[in-house]
């Protein structure tokens, strides 16, 4: 399969390749999701059912996971972790197909996990091994020669942010560096596709952030698609293309994140001054509206299709609606945006 | 920049001294890979060296050493025995060989306890540990699967148990032979190796299943050792007790299982075993018990692998 590779030009210094809080912002992140849309899928899940003994774990799973990186949302135990073990090859679904890579995984499990890399979701990790030695291990068992191995561990642990401190014994490390070691592994062996258990666990908020602009870096400059399985859906929201929702074992939800997080009827309007007559003159106008401190959300009052104009939709009449109270009220605009529902909203929506 | 510039190589000059690397970068990897073979080759020589305290701690590597070279000790002190008692000018000889040296089969009496406090710390080092620190999940998320990690497992005990199981009778027969007191010729040499060969074999494994087995329902490794000696010092001692105390049939002797693999290789070597009740009991049936406990425990650590969780 082919993957979208952006060679690293970079001019950072080293030291900077330690990502920021900073850096974890969305806004400065590229959204790779409209470019990747239309490619082949590196997951593809149709109608998977997993029974453990009597205790049903997934009941008809259909997605599909593009390349980019997707979160695999759910709550505790929804079944996210049965999930990637079916996408390793570990499990067996029950019934249904998988493809990973274009490869049946019930099949080809070894030949597909050669090209996925994999951090668990636990922090444990040999003690008395230095991170070196289990990166290098780790991509050896991958299948690299041993001399390769030895020099992508140091490269891969050089990126990851532990340059100096490739060779301490993980019983040393922090919780935090710990995940990176474990991210570290994951890679090492330049795999297609990387699955990361819960790998903020554990973090505090600045480790946290970090991580996520590391995982961000992973998907969009190294190229490897990510899956990375999450509870908290503000972590997808800030560094996925695409977001997977598992609830009450099935997929209650799958797609772009802009298509998931889609627009609503409501414009967001902030003004700096004649508040009250634009509300009045929204009123006038029909409009449904809901303060919120400094912020109007307004909503455009029902209309059947034959009333619009030809070529305009509910939002366009809502901007023109908005645009002609503003001009009647006189009221200075400061900000005006469409609401957008969050994911927690689609989760929470589509769970119901 | 013109190289030629006298300012511009000046600033060229002046910067050098603080040049710093701007960027390792995250390269591919195209080149060959080599697939669940060399996963199993990989797993099993690390594990050796693990287990044998390589790249690890001191304290890490005493213990396995000393238990190495314990094996080894009657092995040189027999050779340098019959070193030191050299032959008499008219060819006679001081003491008789089989006064002074014990055959092949007997050797193993004197080193049955160093293999027993091997295998009983070595197995759960090796399974309870990847069970323990998430190890196991990484394996199982590679080229490997269930079944090659615990070849690849067994593999790697199995030849490190063989360091005391094979070697010192190895190293004994060599400086028998060495010493004139080897078997006649080298057919002969070649016939008695093999056996050294099959017996050590046959020790390590049926130690290295039990030892799994016990390992595969733990993951601390001092529960599993423990329980492991126990196992082997309690069959021992039931068997024992049942056949040559309350005087029951000399069969049940097949539930010992500290002793069964060091009858078979009595048996190998075509050596009686010093234990009249042992005598009693026929070659097939001390064959057909070995392979049904070697089996028996290999397979409950197929069974207890099959579907052990591992993506955690």
């Amino acid at each position: 399969m082919n993957r979208p590779r952006t060679a690293s030009t970079r001019e950072d210094p080293v030291d900077q390749h330690v990502p920021t809080a900073a850096a974890a912002s969305t806004a400065t992140l590229p959204d790779l999701s409209g470019i990747l849309g239309d490619a082949e899928p590196v997951i593809r899940a149709i109608d998977i059912v997993k029974r453990w003994g009597t205790t049903t774990a997934l009941d008809g799973a259909t997605f599909d996971v593009l390349p980019g990186i997707t979160g695999l949302l759910g709550p505790n135990g929804a079944g996210k972790t049965t999930l990637l073990g079916m996408i390793l090859g570990l499990h067996r679904p029950t019934s249904g197909s998988f493809e990973v890579l274009g490869l049946d995984p019930t099949l080809a499990g070894p030949a597909i996990r050669a090209k996925v890399g994999y951090s668990p979701e636990l922090h444990t990790l040999p003690d008395d091994m230095r991170a070196h030695d289990l990166v290098r291990h780790i991509a050896e068992i991958h299948g690299l020669p041993r001399r390769e191995a030895t020099a992508r561990a140091s490269d891969v642990l050089w990126q990851v942010g532990l340059g100096e401190e490739r060779f301490r014994p993980i019983g040393t490390m922090s919780t935090g560096q710990r995940q990176r070691v474990k991210l570290a592994q994951a890679i090492a062996h330049d795999p297609a596709l990387v699955l990361l258990d819960e790998p903020t666990d554990g973090l505090d908020p600045v480790q946290r952030d970090d991580m996520l602009a590391l995982i961000r870096r992973i998907g969009t400059e190294f190229g490897i698609s990510v899956l990375l399985s999450s509870h908290l859906l503000e972590e997808v929201e800030r560094i996925c293309d695409f977001a997977v929702i598992v609830g009450d074992r099935r997929i209650v939800a799958d797609g772009r994140l802009r298509d998931l997080t889609r627009r609503t009827e409501g414009v967001v309007v902030e003004v700096a001054d004649g508040q009250p007559e634009l509300i009045l003159a929204l009123r006038a106008q029909g409009a449904s509206i809901e303060l919120d401190g400094q912020r109007i959300v307004v909503r455009a009052p029902p209309s059947a299709p034959e009333d619009r104009p030809r070529g305009e939709d509910d939002d366009d009449l809502l901007a023109d609606l908005i645009r002609d109270a503003l001009v009647e009220s006189g009221a200075g605009l400061r900000r005006m945006a469409p609401v957008r529902v969050t994911l927690e909203e689609v989760y929470m929506e589509a769970g119901s | 920049m013109n190289p030629h510039d006298p300012i511009a190589v000046g600033s060229a000059a002046r910067s050098s001294g603080e040049a710093r690397i701007l960027d390792r970068g995250y390269r591919r990897y195209d080149g060959p890979q080599r697939g669940a073979r060399g996963a199993v080759r990989t797993l099993a020589i690390q594990t050796a060296q693990r287990a044998l305290g390589l790249r690890r701690s001191f304290w890490s590597k005493v213990f396995p050493l000393l238990a190495v070279f314990i094996a080894y000790v009657p092995a040189i002190v027999f050779v340098g025995v019959t070193v030191l008692v050299n032959d008499l000018p008219n060819g006679q000889r001081l003491l008789d060989d089989a006064e002074l040296l014990p055959p092949f089969g007997a050797y193993y009496g004197f080193i049955w306890a160093a293999i027993l406090v091997f295998v009983a710390f070595v197995a759960p080092e090796v399974l309870c540990t990847d069970r323990r620190n998430g190890m196991l999940g990484l394996y199982l998320a590679s080229p490997l699967n269930r079944n090659t990690y615990l070849l690849a497992k067994a593999l790697s005990v199995t030849g490190i148990l063989a360091l005391v199981t094979v070697g010192p009778p190895a190293l004994y027969l060599v400086g028998l032979t060495l010493n004139d007191r080897g078997p006649d010729g080298f057919a002969g040499f070649l016939g008695i190796l093999f056996k050294v060969l099959i017996a050590g074999i046959a020790v390590a494994a049926l130690q290295v299943a039990l030892s799994f087995a016990v390992a595969a329902t733990t993951t601390r490794r001092a529960a599993a050792s423990a329980s492991i000696i126990l196992i082997l010092l309690a069959s021992a001692t039931l068997s024992n007790t049942l056949v040559q105390g309350a005087g029951l049939d000399s069969n049940l002797l097949v539930f010992d299982l500290l002793f069964l693999p060091f009858e078979l290789v009595f048996r190998i070597f075509g050596e009686g075993h010093v234990d009249r009740m042992w005598r009693q009991v026929p070659t097939s049936t001390v064959v057909g018990a070995y392979l049904v406990w070697t089996f028996g425990f290999a397979f409950f650590v197929w069974f207890r692998y099959r579907r052990l969780q591992v993506t955690r």
